[in-house]
């Protein structure tokens, strides 16, 4: 509402109402295009806006280049979440999956390519997608959501081939863990699940609130060793314990993220490292605030949730550095490793507001895109 | 190399050789475009042998033509001898010739031989150089390789256990036959899992040990205690002779140190002790159905300095003296400089309201072992009592913001009696005083001094008619006692009455909004933005249902406008309001950690509590069926 207070002329209705949705929006899901010069962003009104990266960081951008270049309405409920293969935007909210091209995006159609709604088992309330991973090798795409189930679809074809069963609360986030292969799957519960994706079975649970860290997380010795001698390493140490569980707060696990040995995820209980072949804990980050994303980035663990702040944790547990970005919560982040375009890359930052922060040099927020 | 070379080196070979080159030159050149001739070349074919051996039979053919000339020369005779002369002169001139020639070739032979020589040296030295570069390289490999061989592992410090006895024990998916019975490294590292897997037992077991451990501790010191405690008992018990006496020896130890104490307390203060204690006495013989050892509801303390109450009865030569000193004082201090009005009065009023050095401390338990601590001074100067009071909880209260004053030590005691404020002084006789040194009014001084309460001197045995000032003040017991029972009784109830009400704010959920209406409403809907105060503060910034709900009346007014032309939108937007509200707190999730039922059970009918990323609750209502769901 701050342009009323700027314009002489009062406002129309119209005005009035996108700037009160502009209030009030949130931006749930970030994706990235195949060519890394893009940003799709989706937020709780169903819209998805599309950021031109390469105009926004040049050195000629205006205050235009920070607006989007095409927004349209993807969904009739929020778009909770987004995947981009290396031709399409997959985008998921409410109930169903739809695909875009991302060629015909950039040209301003915006004509879904193809919609497909997994098999649920009630009719009653639709429930919603929360979180969308694929599988390149295998060409899945797998869903997860508001009916406990991940389900999986064949790209090529577009059936569902299975459902795996297991969480009993609605699931929040996915991640993918490629040697095995396993999908980790984290919901409101309080468990992590992993599930092996080639017999379609659970594989083991961690209940992260049922658990405490032993060891003593400043006495972390050299990650290049395997994860048997570190285990060992820590052991030898002498360890004061943490709870992994905030009661507060509550056991849900809102993110999670594995580079194949370790796992990070938190939620209501405190962000915790974990060391998936032993199934402990290792490490608890000090972080009072609940996290809604987590992700590995060299040799750091990235994290936002609640708070202005993007915090930069060492493995060891210590904060290396909160950035602070331009809105009250963050929900979601986006590395843009794209191999394609290294000018544009960049982290973003999207979250409870109508901005997505953009972060050249991990140390500061260098500018914001807004819807 | 020479032959193609020497085209364009002879001149060069000449040039430097340096004095026979003059002559040659031109000759050279023309013979260079000529034919191809290498002077080079020759030298490679001659022998320098025969060379050397040429040139001495040379030197030796030129001697002897030059001794023949000169013979020739002496004998006169021109014509024949000029022939001979000449002849010689030619043979001289050719030799001179050749010995050119063999020069040239000496030099060009040097001059091979040292670029021969410097191209070998260059050859050597660069074999040199590699050869120290190789034997450098080595030396460092040799030297990474020493490093890399005692490198020490931390692994390698850890004393695992035999072989045989870790394929043994280990159980098959640690040990792995197969793999690491082949494999060093693998088996290496398949002992160091078993060693962890070890530890960790070891760990838990260790763990449990030392817990077994405490408890045994703690169930030894028990019986320690109880052990310790059975020989007094026994003393007690083998005295059976003095059983009522030694009965009485215990308290009455304690309450006389009391006693010596009140002996030197003013009246008032001494009556009130007096009663009190003989309450509280009483108090704790009624639940004589207890256990002695129980604690009692009432307990009475003489707080202050002893000393400085005695110093108040100085005997007649101590103050003799004294007076003497102060004199002395007084003169010098005169020379100085003379302490101002305000100064003096100041002093006189501080004199005028001057508590006696002890006071009495009461402490009354209540049911929930809330503590109301008391504690009554008496001002000598105006014969009255004051007190100051303060409650303490059991457990810490977490203050909101209207609740703030109702246990503040001003106000706690207000009005126990009615009309009872405690503002004013209840000794008509004091007003006098206070006209002398210019007070208005105690209430100024009430924070400092205490409250003089009506109960209060009542309690210390002072009674104040209202009619007339009294010059003697006189304390009455049974005044005191008569009000004692009454007074304990309604400040029990006081402080009950107020935590409670205390409690009761605290656990009220308060939803502030702050509405911004535009004057184009209702075309421009209002807009909130909502504080809870429930359990901590939560607005926008920090809770994402607060902005859920915001959302709901500022984004979605458009449902809420009623019938045309949609003024009643305000009135919905806030009836609304209210029932997200009560949404909100019904559908608070419950802490397992603390124990009790729900604050705010659910009546709304809810299909899922927590939906998407953000957990928001169940906000939109579903008109006809009345169930409330997402958007």
């Amino acid at each position: 509402m701050e342009r009323a207070a700027q314009q002489a002329v009062p406002l129309g209705q119209m005005e009035v109402f996108q700037a009160l949705q502009r209030l009030h929006m949130t931006i749930f899901s970030q994706s990235v295009s195949p060519c890394g010069k893009f940003l799709a962003a989706g937020n709780n009104y169903g819209q998805i806006a599309i950021f031109s990266l390469s105009a926004a960081l040049s050195s000629e951008a205006k205050e235009e280049s920070k607006k989007p270049m095409v927004t349209f309405q993807a969904h009739d409920g929020p778009v909770y979440s987004m995947v981009s293969t290396d031709r399409h935007l997959l985008s998921a909210g409410d109930g169903e999956v739809k695909a875009w091209l991302w060629a015909e995006i950039l040209k301003k159609g915006c004509k879904e390519l193809w919609r497909r709604q997994p098999p649920y088992r009630t009719s009653l309330e639709v429930p919603e997608i929360n979180a969308l991973l694929l599988v390149p090798k295998e060409n899945l795409l797998i869903l997860a959501g508001g009916d406990c189930q991940l389900h999986a679809m064949d790209l090529e074809t577009g059936t569902f081939m299975w459902a795996l069963r297991g969480h009993t609360d609605y699931i929040h986030c996915l991640a993918l863990r490629e040697r095995s292969p396993e999908v980790l799957s984290g919901g409101e519960d309080g468990a992590v699940r992993l599930w092996d994706l080639r017999t379609a079975k659970e594989v083991q649970t961690i209940e992260v609130y049922k658990h405490e860290v032993r060891a003593h997380p400043t006495l972390c010795p050299p990650f290049f060793l395997p994860g048997h001698l570190r285990c060992l390493h820590l052991l030898l140490c002498s360890p004061p314990s943490q709870e992994c569980s905030r009661p507060h707060n509550g056991r849900w696990i809102g993110c999670l993220a594995t580079d194949s040995d370790w796992m990070v995820c938190g939620g209501g209980p405190a962000l915790t490292l974990w060391h998936l072949r032993s199934s402990t804990p290792t490490t608890v980050f000090p972080m009072r605030a609940p996290q809604k994303h987590v992700t590995f980035y060299q040799d750091l663990i990235l994290s936002a949730g609640q708070g202005r702040c993007v915090n930069q944790w060492q493995l060891s547990g210590e904060l290396k550095a909160q950035v602070p970005g331009s809105s009250p919560g963050l929900l979601s982040l986006s590395l843009n490793q794209q191999p394609a375009a290294p000018e544009c890359k960049v982290l973003t930052a999207a979250g409870n507001s109508c901005r997505v922060d953009v972060f050249t040099n991990l140390g500061y927020r260098a500018f914001s895109l807004s819807f | 190399m020479s032959s193609e070379s020497s085209k364009k080196r002879k001149p060069k070979v000449i040039r430097s050789d340096g004095a026979p080159a003059e002559g040659k030159r031109t000759r050279s050149d023309t013979e260079q475009e000529g034919k191809y001739y290498s002077e080079e070349a020759e030298v490679d074919l001659r022998d320098p042998g025969r060379d050397y051996e040429l040139y001495k039979y040379t030197c030796q053919e030129l001697q002897r033509l030059m001794a023949e000339i000169q013979d020739l020369k002496s004998r006169g005779g021109k014509d024949a001898q000029a022939v001979e002369i000449e002849d010689r002169r030619i043979q001289s001139c050719v030799h001179f010739m050749t010995l050119k020639k063999l020069n040239r070739l000496a030099h060009i032979r040097l001059k091979k031989g040292r670029d021969q020589t410097h191209e070998a040296k260059q050859k050597v030295d660069a074999y040199h150089l590699q050869l120290q570069n190789l034997l450098y390289e080595v030396m460092h490999l040799q030297k990474e390789i020493t490093k890399c061989l005692e490198f020490k592992s931390k692994h390698e410090e850890i004393d695992l256990v035999s072989l045989e006895e870790f394929y043994k024990e280990a159980p098959p998916d640690i040990s792995k036959a197969e793999v690491t019975m082949g494999d060093p490294h693998q088996q290496t590292l398949a002992r160091l899992d078993w060693e962890l897997e070890q530890r960790k037992r070891l760990a838990e077991k260790y763990r449990e040990c030392l817990s077994n451990k405490e408890k045994i501790l703690k169930e030894i010191e028990v019986k320690k205690e109880y052990l310790s405690s059975l020989q007094p008992r026994l003393n007690s018990i083998m005295q059976a002779s003095l059983p009522v006496q030694e009965y009485l020896f215990m308290p009455f130890d304690q309450a006389h140190k009391q006693y010596e104490t009140a002996r030197h307390l003013p009246p008032p203060l001494y009556v009130l002790f007096v009663q009190a204690t003989a309450y509280g006495q009483a108090c704790a013989h009624r639940k004589s159905s207890q256990p002695p050892r129980q604690d009692k509801m009432l307990s009475v303390a003489i707080e202050g300095s002893v000393d400085e109450a005695k110093a108040l009865f100085k005997p007649p030569e101590d103050s003799q003296d004294d007076e003497s000193d102060s004199d002395a004082e007084e003169e010098q201090t005169t020379k100085r400089r003379r302490p101002t009005l305000g100064v003096q009065l100041d002093d006189k009023r501080k004199e005028m309201l001057k508590r006696h050095p002890l006071s009495v401390l009461l402490d009354l338990k209540c049911k929930d072992d809330s503590v109301l601590h008391l504690t009554f001074y008496y001002l000598m100067n105006l014969n009255i009592m004051t007190v100051k009071a303060r409650v303490t909880t059991a457990t810490e209260l977490i203050t909101p913001i209207s609740a703030g004053d109702l246990l503040s030590p001003d106000s706690v005691l207000s009005c126990l009696y009615p009309g009872d404020h405690g503002k004013k002084t209840p000794n008509p006789a004091n007003q006098y005083q206070f006209d002398k040194v210019g007070i208005l009014t105690l209430r100024d001084y009430v924070l400092d001094l205490g409250h003089p309460y009506l109960w209060v001197q009542k309690l210390g045995g002072l009674h104040f008619p209202k009619e007339q000032p009294q010059h003697t003040v006189i304390t009455d017991h049974s005044l005191s006692a008569s009000h004692m029972e009454t007074t304990m009784k309604l400040l029990k109830t006081r402080v009950q009455s107020r935590l409670a009400l205390h409690k009761q704010f605290a656990s009220l959920a308060k939803l502030q909004a702050a509405v911004v209406l535009n004057p184009g409403y209702s075309s421009i809907p209002p807009i909130f933005q909502l504080c809870l105060n429930w359990k901590g503060e939560k607005t926008n910034n920090n809770d994402d249902n607060i902005r859920a709900m915001e959302s709901e009346v500022n984004v979605c007014y458009k449902e809420l406008c009623g019938p045309r032309p949609g003024h009643q939108l305000l009135t919905n937007q806030l009836q609304r309001l209210c029932v997200l509200l009560d949404v909100y707190l019904e559908t608070e999730s419950h802490d397992d950690s603390v124990e009790g039922p729900k604050e705010f059970p659910q009546e709304k009918m809810c299909l899922r509590l927590f939906r998407g990323p953000s957990r928001i609750k169940p906000f939109k209502y579903n008109h006809p069926q009345g169930f409330f769901s997402h958007r």
